[in-house]
């Protein structure tokens, strides 16, 4: 079922899926040229969240288009939960796509540097915090209130992101602990956040009448 | 005969608007007709049985099994045709079913396919091109493919062209012909109900006014026409609703014996369910 729902978010946005795709893939290329002493991890970062969140806004878009149709969609078997599920799984296979675009492009550009798990934890991290908050607030407030706080991140993303990168490397975590204890951790806490946020956003979507 | 449904107390409140005390059955196969006028409280009504919207308080059980603890298994056997809309617009019927059947563990796509087949709708066909009409046998086509035992529609009818509605009230005949089945179908077309409805359920200011059998209540109510001068404090209080002009008056009763005896000159005519709703409405009245 969930597998079904999270197709479902890409059907009613396939228009936008393959341009998201590409953009995903020329987004690093593009950090690289215009800004090549940034580190790859920040032009991943930035691919991630500029993909996950367009394609996450064209869908809430459609949702707020069409209220009916996810009405009917209640009206099924379909539980709520699962359809609230749905919406993080989508996040997360954006995810992925976009670390397999990355990969191919780190192939071909060496220069946007190694791939590491470490930077794949980071990033997931990152993303897990921002979709935690965000998912339940959107759940919360509907499509029309939350979309300033997308525009917020997708505003501020490129400016903050390299202060928070200084910072980063002014503490550096790894010389705390080994690297790969490090990703798992940061893995591990992500998880345990994506599935609070779930549980939240579940007990508010319950909750919510429909129209 | 056992209840399909079974709705008892069901309140829910909104700011401007609530559901009062609801209760209303449907037996083993029975078309139930939901009448009222717009914002009677129909449509919430059948949010609160489909779960859609939270109920402040009551019950609602399907097959005998409390929809809140049983909602998942309780869905699977009921068919659901809301009003315009419930599609999204840019996919496919194909692909709009490929996200609806999912959810049902016994669909058919034998079914589906001839109803599709029946209904001349070609499935790579994009739902924004198609008409209302298509949009309601589409609909009814993902209502009635997973064996469905209940069907809840909500205003099907509205906005059909009179071939179309006739078309839809055959699909119907068939359904309840399989045998344990139920409809509640709720509209403000009553004239659709006249012809297919067993029972007629109706609602007002988010109260039920009646729940009857469709022979017995069109049996109960008579149109009266006659002289106004027949009318005094105590035939008056005989109708449910009166309207007079300057050449007579027009009245709705179900005290049709004591009115025979009362006014002698008067023309005695039968009602339809319209004129019923409409005399029970608060607002008929003159």
């Amino acid at each position: 079922m969930l597998f079904h729902l999270i197709k479902k978010d890409f059907l009613i946005v396939k228009k936008y899926a393959f341009l998201m795709l590409l953009v995903s893939i020329l987004i690093p290329l593009f950090v690289l040229t215009v800004t090549p002493e940034l580190p790859g991890s920040v032009s991943f970062f930035i691919s991630e969240i500029f993909s996950i969140f367009m394609l996450l806004q064209f869908v809430s878009m459609k949702e707020y288009q069409y209220p009916k149709a996810t009405s009917l969609l209640c009206a099924t078997p379909y539980r709520r939960s699962t359809i609230v599920a749905s919406k993080y799984g989508f996040c997360m296979f954006i995810f992925l796509v976009c670390c397999l675009t990355y990969l191919i492009d780190s192939f071909f550009f060496p220069d946007l540097g190694r791939f590491s798990l470490e930077m794949i934890s980071i990033t997931f991290l990152s993303i897990s915090l921002v979709i935690g908050i965000y998912l339940p607030i959107q759940y919360k407030l509907g499509y029309e209130k939350t979309r300033f706080f997308f525009i917020i991140i997708i505003m501020v993303t490129p400016f903050l992101l390299p202060q928070i990168i200084q910072f980063n490397d002014g503490i550096d975590m790894t010389s705390l602990v080994p690297s790969v204890m490090f990703s798992l951790i940061a893995l591990f806490s992500s998880l345990i956040f994506l599935l609070l946020s779930i549980y939240i956003s579940v007990k508010i979507y319950n909750h919510k009448d429909l129209v | 005969m056992k209840n399909i449904l079974e709705v008892s107390g069901l309140n829910k409140s909104y700011k401007d608007f609530s559901l009062s005390d609801v209760n209303f059955t449907i037996p083993e196969g029975c078309i139930a007709g939901y009448i009222g006028v717009n914002g009677a409280g129909k449509t919430t009504t059948l949010r609160s049985i489909l779960g859609l919207t939270k109920k402040t308080s009551g019950s609602i059980k399907l097959f005998g099994l409390e929809m809140e603890r049983h909602e998942h298994e309780l869905k699977n056997r009921i068919g659901i045709v809301l009003d315009d809309g419930c599609f999204y617009d840019e996919l496919t019927m194909s692909e709009m079913k490929n996200i609806i059947a999912p959810a049902y563990t016994s669909w058919s796509e034998q079914d589906y396919m001839n109803y599709l087949s029946r209904f001349s709708l070609n499935p790579k066909q994009k739902i924004s091109t198609l008409s209302k009409g298509m949009r309601i046998k589409f609909a009814l086509a993902l209502a009635l493919s997973h064996k469905a035992e209940l069907l809840i529609m909500d205003e099907p009818t509205s906005g059909l062209d009179p071939l179309i509605r006739s078309q839809l009230l055959d699909i119907l005949t068939d359904y309840m012909n399989e045998g344990g089945k139920g409809v509640l179908f709720s509209t403000h077309i009553t004239s659709d109900l006249d012809k297919i409805a067993d029972t007629i359920i109706m609602i007002n200011n988010g109260k039920i006014v009646f729940q009857e059998v469709k022979d017995a209540l069109l049996d109960s109510f008579r149109i009266v026409k006659g002289d106004t001068k027949a009318l005094n404090e105590d035939t008056r209080k005989l109708f449910l609703s009166l309207t007079e002009t300057q050449f007579g008056f027009t009245g709705i009763t179900n005290h049709t014996l004591e009115v025979q005896n009362c006014m002698p000159n008067i023309v005695i005519e039968k009602s339809t369910i319209e004129d019923i709703m409409l005399a029970n409405i608060n607002g008929g009245k003159e």
